[in-house]
Order: structure tokens, then C-alpha cells, then sequence
């Protein structure tokens, strides 16, 4: 084991951090606002993904700019469902809202999982590059891809935690998260916040689909892994923490990486990766539920 | 008549089991794998339905119950039935600790858990190949050597209907109460002295155990066993099944199971598109209809031998929540 193999890894490790971390603020947006988990949200990533990918065979455009159409395109496609689907949440008369947003949001994701495969094809596509060629530094190879995603994500990661925190809407977000009753009291309307965040979360996943397309290829069942990782960063980060999803992005990211590079069988190393993420998501479901950086306010009942 | 719907239920028993040979080996087969659906539908309508317990990872014990049976088999030589047994209790005693481990999860951290564990399942079934064979399938032995499916035929309706039978009585009796009791407020039904945390574990337990028990089946009737099986797309398609018939019921999730089975084999044509299709309706029933679109039938078929009381401005017409079963 030398050393530059394992910068290697750490690298590759931190670029798909940022990449989950960037699907986990999305869950954890939904979840801090609407109160439930989104069992679709890897499906939102895989249209994202596609989104781009048609828009820069078809119309021709940059890469960059086709994970913006794509994210802009999720972002109103989002709202649209959650306009038709999970408006039932907001009624007092719906019994058990968890039994109904989960049923709704694996249905959904039934739905999107199986239409990808008739729209799309089952087979891998890959969109080209946004960089092509590779960056050395003495024997260490990472493509541009990676750092484009790796760079890209981080930029949209820090624009979401200055929205979050420095901006009047942001604010307004965290008031809705906080206490839905007393928000609507300063006059906030928490029906719109509720579409809003949806939409933010399904753009952040789009972007991720974006720029993962051209490191991996897309799939139509490619966000089921994702969305699973999701739901392990969000654990650990604390439901609702967009720092806590952040710093347990990277940290998974790292963590995988790291076991894939250290794993005794090569041959089983890669199938156990993503077993190993969902132990993680199960020892801390156990033994700390509130994750890492929960909030007291936002813990399930 | 005021069992009228019983006996028309034993009559209609009745002449499958004697016309069963008239079936053709496709509709036979069909026939078959619904009621394994039927088997996992019911338990996990037990589970989510009755006592509020969002498990995704119903699947993933039939797959383990199908495992254990088949590599049982194979390595002790035992009998397929005790094989299936050995499965059942494999089961039960996973499904405990699972229903142990999450008891302080509800809802959507529940969903979450279990559906890890069915990945974790899922995954160490793929990649331990030379004990599983992996994504290859592993061989089973078959319960029949016999040229038709017809014994399949009778032991799915024997394992079909003891399980309902079981499961029917276990709602009906006080414990049945306790379990919906939990669903509808854990806290109150604590207050009122119910053990929470021991029927939590018990419905777990039961209802894997019915899982493991159609896997059982599911392994020694195919003929080969795949991770698959346990996947998240079968789980989905359970769901589906469960939640268009009505989760609430014992019998219309069963039937939710036969009806979508029979559909999906019906729309074979039109392929792929089956499955968006059964989203939508799912997502339709969901929305529109929550307590599943065979729930009417259901009560309507229940009440055909009451007299016709006309009781205008009363609550009949509301669906009733504890006349089930």
C-alpha cells in the first residue's frame, strides 16, 4: 500500500462526498420542511442526470449549461408533483401523514424508476465530458471530470448554505422548519415554502445527476444506491442539519473509499462498499438516531 | 343468511379446488405465484397495515426463508418440508431481532432501517457466490418431480389459506386489538396497557415468519433461488399489490396481490409498461382512495347476507374500520 495510491483514494473519495452531500441537502431539505422522508429523491437524480444529457444531445448545448436547464427543468417538475401528490400532508384530515408520505414517495419512485427504463432504455449512456483529459501530479491521475464535479458541487453546496443563512427566503425556510404555526404568524406562507423547498432539493439532485453523468454512466436504476447513501448521510448528519449532511457527506464519501482501498478481498471489496455504508446508516439508527448534528426540533416523533 | 359471505367464500374454495385441473400450465403458474404474493401480502399488510410497521425489508425475509430452506437441503439432505420449517424459524428469530433492534424507530426511520438490511441481505447473497451462487441462482430441489403443477397448485392453497387462517385468528383476538392499537397511537395504547415493545416484536416476528415460510415455498417450487428475490423491486411491486387492494384488510391485500398478479399477466403485450401503469394507480389509490380500491368490494361482499336496514344519517356508508376480516 503506497501512499500516493491512497491520495488517490482520498481524492476520489472527497469528489463523490460532495456529490452525496449534494443529493443528502435535498432529503434533508424536504424532511426539515414537509416532515417527510423522500423515497424518490434518487429517482429526481437520475432524471437530472438524463435531463442533461438529452438537452446536450438534442439541443446542442454546453455540458455547464445543460446541468443548469436540467436542474431549472427538475426544479418545476418538482413542484408539479409535490403540487399533485403531497398536498394531503398539509390537511389536518389525513390521518398518519408518515404511512402516506412514505407510500406516496415509494410509489413515486416506482413510477419514475420503471418509466426511465421505457423513456431512456435499460442501458448505460454516457454524456461527454465537461473537461476532457486528465490532471498528474507526479504519478497521481484524477480526470477533469472528477474535479469539475468535485468544484462544482462544493460552489453549489456553499451558494446553498449562504441562501440558507444570509438570505431573507433562507431565513424564512428555517422559520417554516422550525414552527409551521408560528411562521405563518409573521406572515410567512408555509404552503409555498413547502413547494419551494421540493423544488431546491430536486434542482440540488439534478445537479448532481449533472455532473456525475460523465464519471459513471446513467442508468435508469442509478439512484437507488445514491438515495440509500442519501438516507446514511442524513442519519449521520442529523435529519434536518444541512451542515451535519455536509460534513457526513464527505466523511462517507472518504470512509468508502478508504474501505474499498483497504479491504482485505479485492474481489468483494466494491459489492461490500455499499454494504458498509448501509451498516453505518444501521449502528447509528441504533444507537444515536438523532445523528451526529441532529436538532432537537426537527427529531421525529 | 347472516353468514351468507362465509359460505359463498367456501363454495367459491370449493369449486377452484375441484376445476383447478381445467387451468392450463401458463394460468396454473399464475395462479401459483400470486398466491406466494398472496402469502407475502397479507403478512406485510399484517405488518404496515394492522400494526403501522413500514417495513421494507418484507422481501428480503422471504429471499433468506428461500436460502435457508435450499442450502439446508442441499448441504443436510433433510426433507424439503423440514427445510421450509428451518426457514420459517430463521425467520422468525431475524425478524425478532430486527423488530428488537428498531423498536424505538417509527415511521419513515423504520422504512429506512429495514430497507438496509434488505440491501445488506440482498448484497451479501450476491457476493458470497461460492455459497449462493450468487447472481447465477442457486439450484433447489423441487417439491414434486410430477409432470403438471397441479400439486404446487394445492399446497400454495393449503400454505395460502393456513396463513390467512392464522393470521385472520390473530386479528380477530384481543392481541389483534393491541396490535391496532399500537398503529393508531403507540403512547396511548401504552398508557391503556398494552405491551408495546413485546407485540412490536411479536408482529415482526409473525410476519417474517409467513415471509420465510413463502420464500420456502417460493425456493422449492421454481427450482432456483436469486438475490433478486429480495430486491427492492420486488418489495415495490409488493407494495404496489398491498396498498391497491387495501393494507388494512387481511383478505382485500390478498386480494390486491391476485387481482394485480392476474393484471399484470393479462397486459403482458403491452410489456414494460405495466409497471408505470400500476405506479400511477398506486399513486391514484393512494391519493383518492386510501383504504384500497378492493375495500368497498370487500365490505359490500360482507354485508350481502345482512338484512337491508335503510338507516338514513347514520355512519353505515362510512368505511369501518373494526368490522375486518
Amino acid at each position: 500500500m503506497n501512499w500516493e495510491y491512497m491520495l488517490v483514494q482520498v481524492v476520489n473519495g472527497a469528489v463523490i462526498g460532495v456529490i452525496y452531500a449534494l443529493i443528502a441537502v435535498g432529503v434533508t431539505l424536504v424532511f426539515s420542511i414537509l416532515k417527510i422522508v423522500n423515497f424518490a429523491h434518487g429517482d429526481l437524480y437520475m432524471l437530472g442526470g438524463y435531463c442533461a444529457y438529452y438537452v446536450i444531445e438534442y439541443a446542442g448545448f454546453p455540458p455547464l449549461l445543460a446541468m443548469l436547464v436540467s436542474m431549472a427543468a427538475l426544479f418545476v417538475g418538482a413542484i408539479v408533483l409535490e403540487r399533485l401528490l403531497l398536498t394531503p400532508l398539509y390537511s389536518d384530515r389525513t390521518e398518519r401523514k408518515d404511512e402516506y408520505g412514505l407510500i406516496v414517495t415509494f410509489g413515486l419512485a416506482f413510477f419514475l424508476r420503471n418509466t426511465a427504463i421505457i423513456a431512456f432504455g435499460p442501458f448505460p449512456l454516457k454524456p461527454p465530458s465537461f473537461i476532457p483529459g486528465v490532471q498528474r501530479v507526479g504519478n497521481l491521475i484524477v480526470t477533469n471530470d472528477r474535479l469539475v464535479a468535485g468544484g462544482i458541487g462544493i460552489v453549489l453546496i456553499l451558494a446553498l448554505v449562504y441562501f440558507m443563512y444570509r438570505t431573507i427566503w433562507g431565513q424564512a425556510l428555517d422559520a417554516v422548519s422550525q414552527s409551521r404555526d408560528s411562521a405563518a404568524i409573521v406572515g410567512i406562507n408555509a404552503r409555498r415554502f413547502n413547494s419551494f423547498a421540493f423544488g431546491i432539493g430536486a434542482a440540488l439532485a439534478a445537479a448532481a445527476g449533472a455532473l456525475i453523468a460523465p464519471i459513471f454512466s446513467l442508468a435508469p436504476g442509478m439512484g437507488v444506491l445514491p438515495n440509500i447513501h442519501a438516507y446514511v448521510i442524513v442519519i449521520l448528519g442529523g435529519m434536518g442539519s444541512v451542515t451535519g449532511s455536509i460534513i457526513a457527506g464527505l466523511l462517507l464519501g472518504e470512509a468508502e473509499n478508504l474501505f474499498t482501498a483497504f479491504f482485505p478481498d479485492p474481489t468483494r471489496a466494491f459489492a461490500y462498499t455499499n454494504a458498509f455504508g448501509v451498516l453505518v446508516l444501521m449502528v447509528v439508527l441504533m444507537f444515536r438516531p438523532q445523528g451526529l448534528f441532529g436538532r432537537a426540533h426537527l427529531r421525529m416523533e | 343468511m347472516r353468514r351468507l359471505h362465509v359460505y359463498l367464500l367456501f363454495a367459491a374454495v370449493v369449486l377452484a379446488l375441484v376445476y383447478a385441473d381445467r387451468l392450463n400450465a401458463y394460468w396454473m403458474h399464475v395462479a401459483i405465484i400470486a398466491m406466494y404474493y398472496g402469502i407475502l401480502a397479507s403478512s406485510w399488510s399484517l405488518l404496515a397495515g394492522y400494526v403501522g410497521l413500514f417495513s421494507l425489508g418484507h422481501t428480503a425475509f422471504a429471499s433468506i426463508g428461500g436460502y435457508t430452506s435450499a442450502l439446508l437441503v442441499k448441504w443436510l439432505g433433510i426433507s424439503i418440508p423440514l427445510g421450509m420449517a428451518a426457514g420459517i424459524v430463521v425467520c422468525c428469530a431475524l425478524g425478532a431481532g430486527i423488530g428488537w433492534v428498531c423498536l424505538r424507530m417509527s415511521g419513515p426511520y423504520l422504512a429506512i432501517f429495514t430497507l438496509g438490511f434488505s440491501e445488506i441481505v440482498r448484497i451479501t447473497l450476491s457476493t458470497e457466490d461460492d455459497v449462493t451462487a450468487g447472481m447465477a441462482g442457486l439450484r433447489t430441489e423441487t417439491l414434486f418431480h410430477s409432470a403438471t403443477r397441479l400439486p404446487y397448485f394445492y399446497v400454495a392453497f393449503a400454505l395460502l389459506a393456513v396463513s390467512l387462517l392464522l393470521m385472520g385468528l390473530l386479528v380477530r383476538s384481543r392481541w389483534g386489538l393491541f396490535l391496532r392499537a399500537i398503529r393508531e397511537d403507540e403512547r396511548a395504547a401504552g398508557a391503556s396497557g398494552v405491551a408495546v415493545a413485546r407485540f412490536r416484536i411479536l408482529a415482526f416476528a409473525i410476519a417474517s415468519g409467513f415471509a420465510g415460510l413463502a420464500g420456502g415455498f417460493y425456493a422449492h417450487y421454481i427450482g432456483i433461488m436469486t438475490p433478486s428475490v429480495g430486491d427492492l423491486d420486488e418489495m415495490a411491486k409488493l407494495v404496489v399489490m398491498t396498498v391497491i387492494g387495501g393494507m388494512e384488510r387481511l383478505p382485500t391485500a390478498v386480494g390486491g396481490a391476485f387481482v394485480v398478479e392476474a393484471v399484470l399477466e393479462l397486459l403482458r403485450e403491452y410489456g414494460q409498461w405495466r409497471l408505470p401503469i400500476f405506479g400511477i394507480v398506486l399513486l391514484l389509490t393512494m391519493r383518492f382512495a386510501r383504504n384500497g380500491l378492493l375495500t368497498p368490494v370487500w365490505l359490500g361482499f360482507v354485508r350481502l347476507g345482512e338484512p337491508r336496514v335503510e338507516r338514513r344519517g347514520t355512519v353505515r356508508d362510512l368505511p369501518q374500520k373494526d368490522s375486518a376480516a
